[in-house]
């Protein structure tokens, strides 16, 4: 029970922990809390839906789910990359709230565009494919763990493939963000931008660049997620990233807002709460985002920067 | 130029005020968002009516303007919805779908003399409130609860029950009837409430799973019930899942796929059969496509509003409400009468069941 719950929170914590790098990312850069983040994240999932819907091809999973990953997030990657040239480039040096403000903007008007565009509707993902997604990942799991064919086992606790898929993944994605950021260039500029943005440019970094590749690498993050909760949980709709972008926000607040492992942590803390306090207590569960905003409370009040965030003076 | 340009501004000032010569309704429900499904469900009914009373003139001698209201299925998105039907000047309104949104709207409604007939919203308290405009076309949920609590002693004669709701009046309301119902004839292992909107419900069916309960019992709509049902599925909880009319519609089975196999349901019995329904069917279907488990209500409610107005020969709200409370309609979806309450004066509900991917009335 226990080990099941722990489970389904890091299944849901780690879509957080994806979501909340893209937020924590663009803050630690430019200040900006860009809201419109969420809605990357709801682009992702009908992306992968819009992909698997109108491939004509009949592929193996094996084959079809990079392209899935590839597709959404390429498309997702323009979209944070125009977004930020359309919509915040223009304010880099306007006071902060007219960004931020902006940022809502941008937030409704990616909603409604999907929304004119894809219907109002639910979309729903094939569940012809994630069933063999599943059928998949099973027979590969369970040459590692034991499993009765469709359901695996560890520690007594029986889990959905998909959900190790959705950790495994995630996890995956992290360690490429952490050796991206701490062993290439691009990412020493972007470390060097987040600490001191004019410094940088007058040491000659391309901060324009370094800001779109932070966009672009937030928003392939946030497409990653979309497209596993789209196979996961199979239903979409023009709504849901505003909502995954409230829980992302949180996290990267709890961890400590433009530090990376902070978003990361701060993740999989919140859905951890949220599942073990809605699964352990009776009568829980309809306040579970009370008991992740209790957290949070907490934590602002003991610990204002965050668990991994630093009192950084001069910035602020 | 520049004068000319003033004139055509107040002329299109002054055209906009004249005041035209049309009834209008409302249909209020979701139209954007999760249940946007349902909203257009009742809106095309409602398009349906509109269009073959206009066809044959009108009502009164004036053409009928449908007026839209979206309530994003949001109690406070409802109010506002209510006060723009208001001031719109609308005589009555078809909705709202929720009842958590048809409660606060019916106050409006009340307080402006407009007649409400809402097509869906089924929890008791609306036709409690003592209203004589507010009227029901669908059941109660405490009919519902009770027939669904019957359903699972006398027929399924399972003992171990879980209820879960969506925390909305009509989720929890109906939780709560069915689980008075039950009384001590079963034990109810576990009462929880989840939230609307979200996708995760692992975390509550993981500890649903625990108690190991034969039925499943879910006060709440199609999304959220699609989505725990394929949960509860592929976590291994294989117990009966039964719900109330909020999940009566395909896109439940869209949603929740094979998992729904086999689950039931209580709703009015099919309308299919009477010559009044297969009428509209038929002009629905050539129109819309599949008919929504809805679209009959709001269709019915329309012609009954316009009737009542097409014998008052006004659009008084007062003299329309004694009318509406005091006449036996036939309708699409057979015989209508309304109690001094506002309420039909029959229990419509019986079990539906789900197989192979379509529901199916049970015997």
């Amino acid at each position: 029970m226990l080990a099941q719950q722990i489970i389904n929170g890091l299944t849901v914590g780690s879509v957080y922990a994806l979501i909340a790098l893209g937020y924590t990312m663009v803050y630690g850069i430019l200040q900006l809390i860009n809201f419109a983040h969420g809605e990357i994240y709801m682009l992702g999932a009908y992306l992968a839906i819009i992909f698997v819907v109108s491939i004509k091809l009949s592929l193996p999973i094996a084959g079809l789910l990079p392209l899935v990953f590839l597709f959404a997030m390429f498309f997702t990657g323009c979209y944070g990359f125009t977004i930020e040239k359309f919509a915040y480039k223009p304010l880099r040096n306007a006071p902060r709230l007219s960004a931020l403000i902006t940022a809502v903007g941008v937030s409704i008007f990616l909603q409604n565009y999907v929304m004119l565009t894809q219907g109002a509707k639910d979309k729903v993902f094939s569940h012809l494919i994630s069933e063999q997604i599943n059928v998949y990942f099973s027979n590969f799991f369970s040459k590692f763990i034991p499993s009765d064919g469709s359901r695996l086992y560890i520690c007594g606790a029986q889990i959905y493939s998909l959900q190790l898929v959705i950790i495994i993944t995630s996890v995956i994605l992290m360690l490429l963000l952490n050796f991206f950021v701490t062993r290439t260039k691009i990412g020493k500029a972007m470390r060097a931008t987040a600490q001191d943005l004019k410094m940088a440019h007058l040491v000659g970094i391309k901060v324009d660049t370094v800001i779109s590749v932070t966009f672009i690498i937030g928003s392939i993050l946030g497409a990653a997620a979309g497209v596993m909760v789209a196979m996961y949980y199979g239903r979409v709709w023009y709504y849901i990233g505003y909502l995954a972008g409230v829980k992302a926000f949180t996290a990267a607040v709890l961890g400590g807002i433009g530090n990376i492992y902070g978003a990361m942590f701060g993740g999989l803390i919140l859905g951890l709460t949220e599942s073990l306090a809605a699964g352990l207590i009776p009568g829980a569960s309809e306040w579970k985002d009370v008991f992740a905003f209790i957290i949070l409370i907490l934590i602002l009040i003991f610990r204002p920067q965050g668990i991994f965030g630093e009192r950084i003076g001069e910035k602020f | 130029m520049k004068k000319f340009c003033i004139l055509l501004v107040l002329f299109v000032i002054f055209a906009g005020c004249k005041k035209e010569d049309v009834i209008k309704i409302g249909i209020a429900g979701p139209l954007t968002g999760d249940q946007a499904k349902i909203g257009y469900d009742l809106l095309n009914g409602v398009t349906l009516a509109v269009d073959e009373w206009n066809e044959q003139g009108g009502v009164l001698g004036k053409k009928i303007v449908v007026i839209r209201g979206d309530d994003r299925r949001d109690p406070r998105e409802a109010v506002s919805v209510a006060n723009k039907m208001v001031n719109e000047g609308v005589i009555g309104v078809i909705g709202h779908f929720n009842s958590s949104c048809s409660i606060p709207a019916s106050r409006i409604y009340n307080e402006a003399g407009i007649i409400q007939i809402t097509p869906a919203s089924t929890n008791p308290k609306l036709t409690e409130q003592g209203f004589h405009n507010i009227f029901r076309i669908c059941g109660r949920d405490d009919q519902q609860g009770s027939i669904g609590a019957k359903f699972v002693i006398d027929s399924l004669k399972k003992t171990r029950i879980a209820v879960l709701h969506d925390k909305t009046t009509y989720g929890q309301g109906l939780a709560d009837e069915f689980k008075k119902n039950m009384g001590s004839m079963a034990k109810i292992v576990a009462y929880e409430g989840l939230v609307q909107g979200e996708n995760d419900y692992t975390a509550i069916v993981t500890k649903i799973k625990q108690l190991s309960p034969e039925v499943v019992y879910f006060g709440g709509i199609y999304p959220e019930a699609g989505l725990l049902i394929k949960q509860m599925r592929e976590m291994g909880l294989d117990a009966i899942f039964i719900a109330g009319d909020g999940v009566i519609d395909p896109e439940f089975i869209k949603i929740g796929g094979k998992a729904t196999e086999g689950s039931y349901m209580t709703f009015s019995p099919s309308a299919k059969e009477s010559p009044c329904a297969k009428q509209f069917i038929d002009k629905y279907t050539a129109r819309y496509g599949d008919v929504g488990p809805y679209s009959t209500y709001s269709y019915d409610a329309v012609n009954i509003l316009l009737k009542a107005i097409k014998e008052a020969g006004s659009v008084d709200g007062k003299k329309l409400a004694d009318i509406i409370h005091s006449t036996k309609y036939s309708e699409a979806i057979g015989d209508v009468e309304f109690d001094e309450k506002g309420d039909r004066n029959v229990s419509p509900y019986i079990l539906w069941v789900v197989k192979e991917g379509v529901f199916i009335p049970l015997q």
